[in-house]
């Protein structure tokens, strides 16, 4: 089937109108031309990331239309988001279980990724800029956190931002960099809030179109077979056979956006964003805790001396990101990569059991 | 009241100076029989007036000698004579009197500039041994008393006279009994610490354990006839807890009612002052009730709230649960004149401490406390089911923090219609359940809101899948079209 949307005869009406001024046709053609092998599975996890993203946007432009970053004024717009504004509640909700659900399936989109070699040869870049996007939307996490400026919210900053303090080297500096003094405070609130709203988003936005260029131009990967390189002798493999990328995947990827959607609307009415009291500087709460996916680094640096537990995970991370750098074989198969498959095992049951006793308590 | 005293009043003089007088005379502490302690009971729960006081004796002047508490003469030898002696040395070492220069000459006399024993604890020279324990207090006192001496810490000079007004002081003094404390029994010896130093035994958190190691020692209090159940009912009690579970330093220690030095349970008629002293506002209020107006045969705050026993009081302090108890004339009144009379050992049962134990059913005052019952427990019930109401609606997820504060406003006004219960009067208690009933109210209005906005959440989240779903299965048959075309 054929997936023109532009001829050089275009149609009449409105769509021709502009089609004759602009001849946008061949361009949104090779947009909705991507090689999509008939045997990949993503499951949608990017795209349903992306998704998420979007709900974010949505929801978070919003929220800012009521918030108010001060310590004085941001509990009580949050209190009124969440029970004068029409649907205030809704949106809040929403926001805060797509941001949830957002780390998840990034989490979980990384793993696909991962497990069937996606980023090796030719998508090293596509990881690369990924990885970013990984860092961004923690950041979007970690600074969110703290803008409802309640004893949650705050204290769980003052730990987090603690935590960075412990960094060798640059921890002092970092430290003051984030809380922008020597206390969380309006100054923290404040640049969290920029953060959150205006630098993080737009660094995802740009690094996301790199991303989608990437893999559009490069298609998805035959979890299959190994991408032929250049200089080495082609493998034997039977000739790629793909599917249409228009409708047929977008539909697919549509009907799992709805599913999402479907979760974030029971998620959203049936476990409503909560709020705590206000914030007070002078009441530490017995315990603090932050959002689970920090458990894990939370329940590291209880059990190992503070450097350990902070150069860890930033290690871990570094490593990740440049993966396909050193993990250069050939293989896609997981039987085929023991090696790689046993440390992402390891990885992820040590992840596991640091959440798990992080979460007691 | 008034008909009583010219009766009593002699009467009561003539027994309590009789029990002194043979106190005094014999030398012994006073038996056990049913007689000599009746007579003390009777003087706690009526407002007896006071035997009148030994006067404290002459203060001594303090032991002069050679040296200071630098001359390490006595502790250069003792420490080494054997492991109880080094002791004692350490003990001293580490107490505010060697940090503050007051050595062993000071309360024992010899030359502590001397390491020869012949001179160092020579008689001729001074040393006088271990003071006897009837000494100690002067001993102490000729330091303690002495505004001249404490001027530099800042530290009051009144405990030896407070002593020699304690019952511990009297006996002491009046009986030659030395079985009763003396300063050494709860400041220590050699060991002497300050009050603020938590490992003191005179510490606040300490002071129930100091007192009860006496106290409650059946062996120790069986010659004066006196309960030793006291530290075991604080324990429990509402002031026990605070004070010994939370060490809550607010909370009153045995030293708070009866005195330090002073030590002597509250007459009768101090205690309405004694608990007032702390709580201050409720004091205001019983002083503005009937019960106070009756003044020394009235109800105190003992006669609801027990003495060592006082628990967190509710509303079945107002009446008996199931049946009205078995009323006795002699409950209140005294059997030979009828005038009023509420004795303490009537209320030591707690299920005792009730309006009705005195109001009759029948009595006109009955119905009002019948009314005050209910206006007290109904707003109690308006606050109870505005919290569950809360409660439910924070279950489900909802932000509750404009309901809590309205719940929170209820509990003040149910705070203070309770304080009001000591007033006595009705007018001023419901406009206060009232206020209460209204608040709790209004929290409850906003928990149901909530309940009502949840509900309205799920129905319409039920609608928006039913929806979704519709998208989808438009979307699904779309894709068998197309994957039948394709
Ligand atoms: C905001 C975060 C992200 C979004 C919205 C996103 C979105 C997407 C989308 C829509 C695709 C197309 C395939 C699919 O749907 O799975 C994709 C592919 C890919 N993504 Fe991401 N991604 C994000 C983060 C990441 C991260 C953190 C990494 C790795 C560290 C990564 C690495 C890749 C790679 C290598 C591909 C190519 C996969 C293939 O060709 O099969 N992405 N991404």
């Amino acid at each position: 089937m054929t997936t023109d949307v532009g001829r050089s005869e275009a149609p009449g009406g409105a769509v021709g109108w502009v089609e004759t001024r602009l001849h946008l046709g061949p361009f949104l053609n090779a947009l909705l031309h991507v090689p999509i092998p008939r045997n990949a599975k993503t499951f949608y996890l990017g795209g349903i990331t992306l998704f998420l993203f979007g709900i974010q946007v949505v929801t978070g432009t919003l929220l800012a239309l009521y918030y108010s970053p001060t310590p004085d004024a941001a509990y009580e717009s949050v209190l009124s988001i969440t029970s004068d504004v029409s649907f205030g509640w809704l949106i809040r909700s929403v926001h805060h279980w797509a941001a949830n659900l957002m780390i998840l399936f990034l989490a979980l989109h990384v793993l696909r990724i991962f497990v069937q070699a996606a980023y090796k040869y030719p998508r090293e870049l596509t990881w690369l800029v990924g990885g970013g996007l990984l860092l961004i939307t923690i950041g979007f996490g970690f600074t969110g956190y703290l803008l409802p400026w309640d004893q949650r919210a705050y204290w769980a900053t003052v730990v987090g931002t603690e935590i960075a303090g412990g960094v060798p080297v640059i921890g002092p500096a970092l430290l003051l960099l984030l809380r922008g003094g020597a206390e969380v405070s309006e100054a923290t609130l404040g640049r969290f809030f920029g953060i959150h709203v205006l630098v993080l988003p737009l660094l995802l936005a740009g690094l996301l179109g790199l991303h989608l260029l990437f893999v559009h131009q490069q298609g998805l990967a035959n979890p299959k077979y190994p991408e032929p390189r250049p200089g080495r002798p082609a493998p034997a493999r039977p000739p790629e056979r793909l599917k249409p990328f228009f409708p047929d995947y977008i539909l697919d990827e549509v009907i799992a956006w709805y599913a999402v959607l479907a979760a974030l609307v029971i998620l959203a009415s049936l476990f409503p964003a909560g709020l705590e009291p206000k914030a007070d500087p002078l009441v530490t709460p017995e315990h603090i805790k932050p959002e689970w996916y920090f458990l894990a680094v939370y329940q590291l640096l209880k059990v190992v001396p503070e450097t350990v537990g902070v150069v860890a995970p930033v290690a871990l991370v570094l490593v990740i990101v440049v993966l396909p750098l050193f993990d250069r074989g050939e293989e896609v198969l997981p039987r085929r990569r023991p090696i790689a498959i046993a440390c992402a095992v390891l990885l992820l049951v040590a992840l596991a059991v640091l959440t798990f006793y992080g979460a007691q308590v | 009241m008034r008909t009583l005293r010219p009766f009593l009043l002699p009467a009561l003089v003539a027994i309590g100076s009789l029990l002194v007088v043979s106190m005094a005379a014999a030398g012994t502490p006073a038996d056990d029989s049913a007689g000599p302690s009746r007579v003390f009971e009777v003087s706690q729960a009526t407002p007896t007036p006071e035997v009148p006081l030994e006067t404290a004796p002459p203060l001594p002047t303090p032991i002069a000698h050679r040296g200071d508490a630098t001359s390490t003469g006595c502790v250069d030898c003792h420490a080494k004579v054997d492991a109880r002696q080094a002791g004692i040395a350490d003990e001293w070492q580490a107490s505010i009197h060697a940090r503050e220069g007051v050595g062993c000459a000071d309360c024992h006399g010899g030359d502590p500039t001397s390491d020869e024993i012949t001179v160092g604890m020579a008689q001729a020279g001074g040393f006088q041994g271990v003071p006897d324990r009837e000494d100690t207090v002067g001993l102490c006192g000729g330091c303690h008393a002495s505004a001249e001496r404490m001027r530099p810490y800042q530290v009051a000079t009144d405990q030896y006279s407070k002593y020699f007004s304690s019952v511990h002081g009297q006996r002491l003094l009046v009986a030659k009994d030395d079985r009763v404390a003396i300063c050494t029994d709860c400041h220590c010896s050699h060991g002497v610490k300050p009050a603020s130093d938590p490992t003191a035994a005179v510490y606040p958190l300490n002071v129930p354990g100091l007192c009860a190691s006496c106290h409650a020692d059946a062996s120790k209090m069986q010659p004066y006839g006196i309960p030793t159940d006291q530290f075991d009912l604080y324990e429990l009690s509402i002031h026990g807890v605070q004070l010994l579970e939370e060490q809550d330093l607010r909370a009153p220690t045995c030293a708070s009612c009866h005195g330090s030095h002073a030590a002597k349970p509250p007459r009768s008629d101090e205690v309405v002052d004694v608990c007032g002293s702390c709580h201050t506002a409720t004091q205001a209020l019983y002083e503005e009730s009937a019960h106070s107006r009756l003044e020394g045969v009235g109800p105190k705050c003992w006669t609801c709230h027990g003495t060592h026993d006082v628990s967190e009081p509710n509303e079945s302090l107002f009446l008996h649960e199931g049946g009205v108890p078995d009323y006795l004339c002699a409950t209140c009144h005294s059997p030979t004149d009828q005038s009023l009379r509420l004795e303490m050992d009537r209320f030591e049962d707690p299920a005792d401490r009730r309006c009705d134990t005195c109001h009759h059913t029948r009595s006109l005052i009955y119905s009002q406390v019948e009314a005050i019952a209910g206006a007290v427990g109904g707003a109690r019930d308006a606050y109870d089911t505005a919290l569950l109401r809360i409660d439910d609606a924070a279950a489900l997820g909802m932000i509750v923090a404009d309901a809590d504060v309205a719940a929170q406003e209820a509990m003040t006004e149910l705070i203070k219609a309770r304080a009001a219960v000591h007033t006595t009067k009705l007018t001023t208690i419901s406009a206060l359940t009232d206020a209460t009933v209204v608040k709790a109210g209004e929290a409850e209005a906003l928990a149901n809101a909530k309940l009502a906005d949840s509900d309205f959440r799920r129905q319409a989240m039920v609608v928006v899948i039913a929806l979704i779903a519709l998208n989808v299965l438009v979307l699904i048959s779309l894709r068998r079209r197309l994957h039948a075309q394709g």
